[in-house]
């Protein structure tokens, strides 16, 4: 039996707005730390990763470990139907055949319940381990999403360039070519406006535009975000899903090796 | 109780040329005392036949005949070997074993007894009986055990290693049985705990030898003529009691089966007279040519009918009627009547493939086919062949106007749909409407990724180490 009571219901909101555009149907893997989940795109170059732990819950209750297996746009069309003040309850049975999903108006009294029906996905899992990575960049969320919108106009990819410096983000098309330089700053005023760049070795890696404009979709999760780069290895895109809290939701994304242009 | 098993046969030994023969090596099973939720080597359920004294009765492990892989045989000192043909659910029709005791005594008399009337399976849990016991096993494979005669399994070492070996040399039957145990422990085993069983052998391998005597020892070769002969009988009986209908329906009737012509009605009616005779003409042991003759006499002269009929199979007038009879329709319309001496041949050669392909080593088959259609006293496939060939004939000229007129309906109508073909058309069709509502389902900006040029990038996997999801 799985209960979650979720205070903010725009969370799950958004978490699914995000990765629907990038995965079709996905298993939330529910058991008593939290509700997990990961999926790749469907070339396997792109993987989502979110964990929303139970402390994000009041309460959460989860008996046995579940796997809901359920298509994003299915979840989507119910989430339409969710205010984003309300509060949401996860629940289903031990074993599913649907997950049902009960949205609370705190003002108006009104309970609206949805049931979505389950699928069984076979999906590959991937185990992730944590890495130290050679530059960690963090950045205002929407600083990086018009990066890779601009960037995006004008080239496939963009390569990222992490010195002592700053952060280079550089690409080159058919048009021409365009860079975008941060240097590290600190705004007392604005926290959320802070660009930190931690870095032990230089970097340097090239990556899709599509896949970064389409993880830039959950920039409405977080105010910042953290780039996690190391040569010859996936690139880590991470929003905290609440402030203060470990759940996350995670992007991550093959560079582009070899022959490019 | 060392394994699952029923002792109620279901089928008359006579059957087992089946549909689905292959005796796959079967594991001896074991059960344990406790119900695991799932055993890595499930029980095996096996009908056993009554006769067999199952104390004694041993299954073990001997060469097959046809292609020399150690396959399971069940050995009963009484009455012989039996083989296990394993009879499975049609794969789109899966399908499972319950197996209950009825009660628990019940059962463990019939494994004393073996006496057993009704159809009960004992699991042999020394626990309650009814439902508490039960068990469920997966696969549906039920391993029949038919009697096999023990010649098929000496054949191995009488025929010859490889085809183009010489003439064979004449041996003794201890060193036919060397050869024989050299790579069959289990039967050098039956045979030093069976002393009688040598003697049922050699009385068997004698049957299909020519032999000589050297001396005290009589010598053995194998005689494919007497090989034949035990064949054409073992067919013989086996087309005696009719094939079941199944085997009907996939090898006789559609082979048998006439294309349906639209055209020439007005010729063929004189045809299936003169057919009649061609077929009939062929055949000379049999009482049509009689009825022919005195039928192709009645046509030409108007001599009295009783007479012929009883000398007709010597007698020289009514022949030449009927050679005449013969060359003239050469040119006519085939027949669209099938000669009522066809169906049996063809059954009785569908038998001997089948029991040239279950029992026989591969290097016999081409002595042995090719002494078929010599010998003279064996039944003649000739007919048969000329029969089919006119048909194949007559099923190409209809599938090619067919092709002309409607090749929309009848797109896949010649090739004849078995049930593998079906299911996989079925499972390709499944896929792809799944495919198909996947790609409706999906959303624009999943379609708009797949457009992403993703070379040079490797996938994650080899990024991540692959992990079995939890559950």
């Amino acid at each position: 039996m799985l209960e979650a009571r979720l205070e903010q219901a725009s969370i799950l909101k958004k978490v699914v707005e995000a990765i629907k555009d990038l995965v079709q149907d996905c298993n939330f893997d529910c058991n008593d730390s939290g509700i997990a989940l990961q999926a790749m795109d469907n070339s396997h170059v792109a993987l989502v990763s979110m964990l929303l732990r139970s402390d994000a819950f009041s309460p959460f209750r989860c008996d046995r470990n579940i796997a809901l297996g359920i298509n994003l746009g299915s979840l989507t069309k119910v989430l339409r139907a969710c205010q984003t003040d309300d509060i949401l309850t996860l629940k289903a049975e031990d074993a599913p055949d649907v997950v049902n999903l009960v949205f609370e108006n705190k003002e108006s009294d009104r309970i609206s319940e949805y049931d979505i029906k389950l699928m069984d996905i076979d999906q590959e899992h991937l185990g992730i381990p944590e890495t130290e990575y050679a530059a960690t960049v963090t950045m205002p969320a929407a600083e990086f999403q018009r990066i890779c919108r601009d960037l995006n106009a004008i080239s496939e990819s963009v390569s990222i360039e992490c010195t002592k410096e700053g952060v280079t983000f550089k690409c080159s098309g058919d048009i021409g070519s365009g860079s975008i330089q941060l240097r590290g700053h600190s705004d007392v005023e604005k926290p959320e406006n802070n660009v930190d760049i931690d870095l032990t070795e230089p970097v340097s890696l090239t990556f899709s535009l599509k896949y970064l404009v389409n993880f830039c979709k959950a920039s409405g999760l977080s105010a910042q975000v953290k780039l996690c780069l190391s040569n010859e290895v996936p690139l880590l895109v991470e929003y905290s899903l609440q402030d203060n809290s470990n759940s996350y939701l995670r992007f991550y994304l093959a560079p582009k090796i070899g022959d490019e242009e | 109780m060392p394994r699952t098993r029923s002792s109620k046969s279901t089928k008359p030994p006579s059957n087992e040329a089946n549909t689905t023969s292959d005796t796959t090596p079967s594991q001896s099973t074991s059960t344990s005392s406790a119900l695991p939720p799932s055993v890595a080597n499930p029980p095996k359920l096996f009908v056993l036949p009554k006769s067999a004294s199952h104390h004694r009765s041993r299954i073990v492990t001997l060469e097959n005949p046809a292609n020399g892989t150690p396959s399971r045989y069940l050995f009963c000192p009484d009455s012989g070997f039996y083989e296990f043909t394993r009879l499975a659910a049609p794969k789109r029709q899966p399908r499972s074993w319950l197996l209950t005791t009825e009660n628990e005594h019940n059962v463990q008399k019939n494994m004393k007894e073996e006496e057993e009337t009704g159809e009960d399976e004992g699991r042999g849990e020394r626990g309650d009986g009814g439902l508490g016991s039960a068990y469920i096993t997966r696969s549906p494979d039920l391993f029949v055990a038919t009697p096999i005669d023990t010649l098929f399994l000496l054949l191995p070492a009488l025929a010859p290693k490889s085809p183009k070996q010489a003439k064979q040399h004449f041996l003794s039957f201890d060193d036919h049985m060397d050869a024989l145990t050299s790579s069959n422990r289990h039967l050098r085993a039956l045979l030093a705990q069976h002393p009688f069983l040598r003697a049922k052998m050699e009385k068997r391998m004698a049957a299909c030898c020519d032999t000589v005597d050297a001396g005290e020892e009589p010598m053995y070769r194998l005689s494919t003529e007497k090989l034949l002969v035990i064949l054409v009988k073992k067919a013989e009986r086996i087309c005696k009691a009719g094939f079941p209908k199944s085997m009907e329906d996939q090898f006789v009737k559609p082979a048998l089966e006439m294309p349906v012509m639209s055209v020439r009605r007005e010729e063929t009616s004189i045809s299936i007279v003169s057919t009649t005779t061609t077929s009939a003409a062929d055949e000379q042991d049999t009482i049509a040519p009689i009825v022919v003759a005195e039928a192709a006499e009645s046509q030409s002269s108007t001599t009295t009918t009783t007479t012929t009929t009883t000398t007709t199979p010597t007698a020289t007038p009514s022949s030449d009627s009927q050679t005449t009879a013969l060359t003239t329709p050469e040119d006519d319309p085939p027949p669209l009547t099938t000669p009522p001496s066809i169906p049996p041949l063809l059954r009785l050669r569908t038998a001997i493939t089948y029991l040239l392909n279950a029992y026989i080593p591969l290097t016999l088959h081409t002595p042995l086919l090719a002494l078929l259609s010599s010998s003279p006293n064996l039944p003649s496939f000739t007919p048969l062949d000329t029969h089919l060939a006119t048909l194949s004939k007559l099923k190409a000229q209809a599938a090619a106007l067919r092709s002309i007129s409607d090749n929309m309906s009848r797109k896949r109508g010649y090739d004849d749909d078995d049930e593998e073909k079906m299911a996989e058309r079925e499972e390709k069709k499944r896929k792809r409407e799944e495919e198909e509502r996947r790609r409706k389902s999906e959303s624009r900006g999943v379609r708009q990724l797949k457009k992403v040029d993703t070379s040079g990038m490797k996938k994650l996997s080899a990024f991540f180490t692959k992990v079995p999801a939890k559950k």
